[in-house]
């Protein structure tokens, strides 16, 4: 299984003055789901072009598996570590759902039958079946964002790391996009969900990384960073409403039941009010 | 492309970018046809010399020198070509110059022009408003498609795509995937730009006031008398049998 090696990495854009990140430090093992948090410009994206190799170190390293992201291409990492880009139209380019999927496959070198297996298997799990024939463009919002990942996750990367992704989505798409990410860290696969919206956060990953203009601020248990009110207001976030929630009942598990938990509270206020 | 530097607007506050635009057009062009039609090195030189003095006016030495690295590869083909084609060392050099004296002029000039100052300096000179605002709104453009470019072919990338591998054909075939998205992405842009320019009435009315209108100041007219100075130079020195 995959492990990611980072060690006092700083990145500087060739044009720009200043570093976007600096003095960066961690590692993830196996089966880890970390969400990395931060303000917009914090260097979320940055960090993670930096985990796939998309951009490599000014200084510092990234190491997969023990050996440096300069010595490896974009493609042998993205077996191993997929890249959901935040906005799925910026992939999207065959006429239908079905071939978006076979070109990962194809690149790395899936037969044809092989490929015709996964595609049938993984639109079952993304719930895009019915739209095997459609073109990609027609899709909803929160049905791009899943093809998006689904294309992804066709050739079963052991990490997956997603930018952003319930940017857009109204309620409803965001909690299936939740499920999907959610069966893929109980497959013990390795999920980095970089976001700012803490409660999608905090229903998926055990751990997180609080960037702040270019630096780590924050790493540890999702649940106890965003516990500490210091740290919360100096990231430009807010707790996660369910974590209050629990720490005010003495409840515990209640994000299993998020659902009904918030129709009953919507219940709770309407006789509140009237 | 890193050449291209060299012709990005930079926001500064400088006597050069404070000029009108019209005056800086003047001045620019000419200096671009007398870097033209001369050949001798003293007069290159001058050019060159001059241009760098404009540069640091508009403190913008620093983008000229990190553009010249890009330049490094036309002075190399220059080189290679007056050496296969029975020039001499000497004629390639006097040729980089004047590629050099050229490029500059034109380098200031975009460098301390904003595209709508270029923009509105066309329209004065009689262009019509859809043309202007065409060309403004492209040069406004290119860092944002660029920007998407970047970030389509990050995404396919990191879906296994290689542009370096494979034969010709192949190569084409890659690129694609990241055209497709790109082109798609641009002609949406395209109509939502359209609509954005409609519900502001653009084009509603065929008489347009300017927000900004331009206005020759003393420095203009010093740029201008700059510049009939250094025709009547050329003109002089041509006439002294200097090429
Ligand atoms: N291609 C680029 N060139 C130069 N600077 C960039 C580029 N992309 C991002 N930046 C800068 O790097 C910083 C971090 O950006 P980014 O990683 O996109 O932040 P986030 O994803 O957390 O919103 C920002 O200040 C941004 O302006
Ligand atoms: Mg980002």
């Amino acid at each position: 299984m995959v492990k990611i090696v980072v060690e006092s990495l700083y990145f500087r854009y060739p044009e720009a003055s200043d570093y976007a990140l600096r003095n960066i430090s961690f590692r993830i093992v196996e089966g880890e789901s970390v969400a990395i948090l931060g303000e917009n410009g914090a260097g979320k994206t940055t960090l993670a072009k930096n985990l796939n190799g998309l951009l490599k170190p000014t200084e510092g390293s990234v190491k997969i598996d023990g050996v440096d992201t300069r010595n490896l291409s974009v493609a042998k990492i993205a077996r191993k570590i997929g890249f959901v880009n935040h906005n799925p139209e910026h992939q999207f380019f065959a006429e239908k759902v079905e071939d978006e999927v076979r070109f990962g496959l194809r690149n790395f070198g899936f037969s044809e039958e092989a490929a015709d297996k996964t595609i049938r298997e993984v639109l079952n799990v993304f719930g895009l079946e019915e739209y095997r024939g459609k073109n990609p463009f027609q899709l909803s919002g929160g049905e791009k964002k899943r093809l998006a990942i689904a294309s992804i996750m066709a050739w079963r990367p052991e990490a997956l790391i997603v930018d952003e992704p319930t940017i857009g989505m109204d309620y409803a798409q965001k909690l299936n996009i939740r499920r999907v990410l959610r069966s893929i860290v109980s497959e013990g696969r390795c999920v980095i969900v970089i976001t700012h919206d803490v409660d999608f956060a905090a229903s998926i990953c055990e751990r997180a990384i609080i960037l702040s203009r270019g630096e780590v601020i924050g790493d540890g248990r999702l649940r106890d960073l965003l516990s500490d009110d210091t740290l919360v207001e100096k990231a430009s976030l807010r707790k996660p409403f369910l974590i209050e929630l629990e720490k005010e009942t003495g409840l515990t598990g209640l994000e299993e039941d998020f659902d009904a938990i918030s129709s009953t509270l919507v219940e709770v206020f309407q006789k509140c009010r009237s | 492309m890193s050449f291209l530097r060299a012709f990005k607007y930079r926001r500064k506050d400088t006597a050069v970018h404070r000029l009108d635009p019209r005056s800086k057009f003047l001045l620019s062009t000419i200096l671009m046809a007398v870097s033209i039609v001369f050949t001798d090195i003293r007069v290159l030189l001058a050019l060159v010399f001059g241009q760098i003095i404009l540069l640091s006016l508009a403190e913008s030495l620093r983008e000229w020198l990190s553009s010249l690295r890009g330049l490094l590869f036309f002075f190399a083909v220059i080189f290679a070509t007056q050496l296969l084609f029975g020039g001499t060392l000497y004629t390639g050099f006097i040729l980089s110059l004047r590629l050099l004296a050229l490029s500059s002029s034109m380098s200031w000039f975009f460098l301390s022009s904003t595209p709508e100052d270029i923009g509105r300096a066309m329209s004065v000179a009689g262009l019509p408003i859809e043309l202007t605002f065409s060309f403004t709104m492209a040069i406004r453009f290119i860092p944002v498609i660029y920007d998407e470019f970047q970030s389509i072919y990050d995404t396919q990338r990191s879906r296994g795509l290689e542009l370096e591998k494979g034969g010709f054909r192949n190569r084409i075939r890659n690129l694609m995937p990241v055209l497709i998205p790109l082109l798609v992405g641009t002609i949406r842009r395209t109509y939502e730009i359209a609509d954005a320019m409609e519900v502001r009435a653009f084009g509603a009315s065929p008489k347009r006031t300017t927000f900004k209108p331009l206005r020759l100041k003393s420095g203009d007219y010093l740029v201008c008398a700059a510049s009939a100075i250094l025709v009547a130079l050329a003109a002089y020195l041509k006439l002294l049998g200097i090429e």
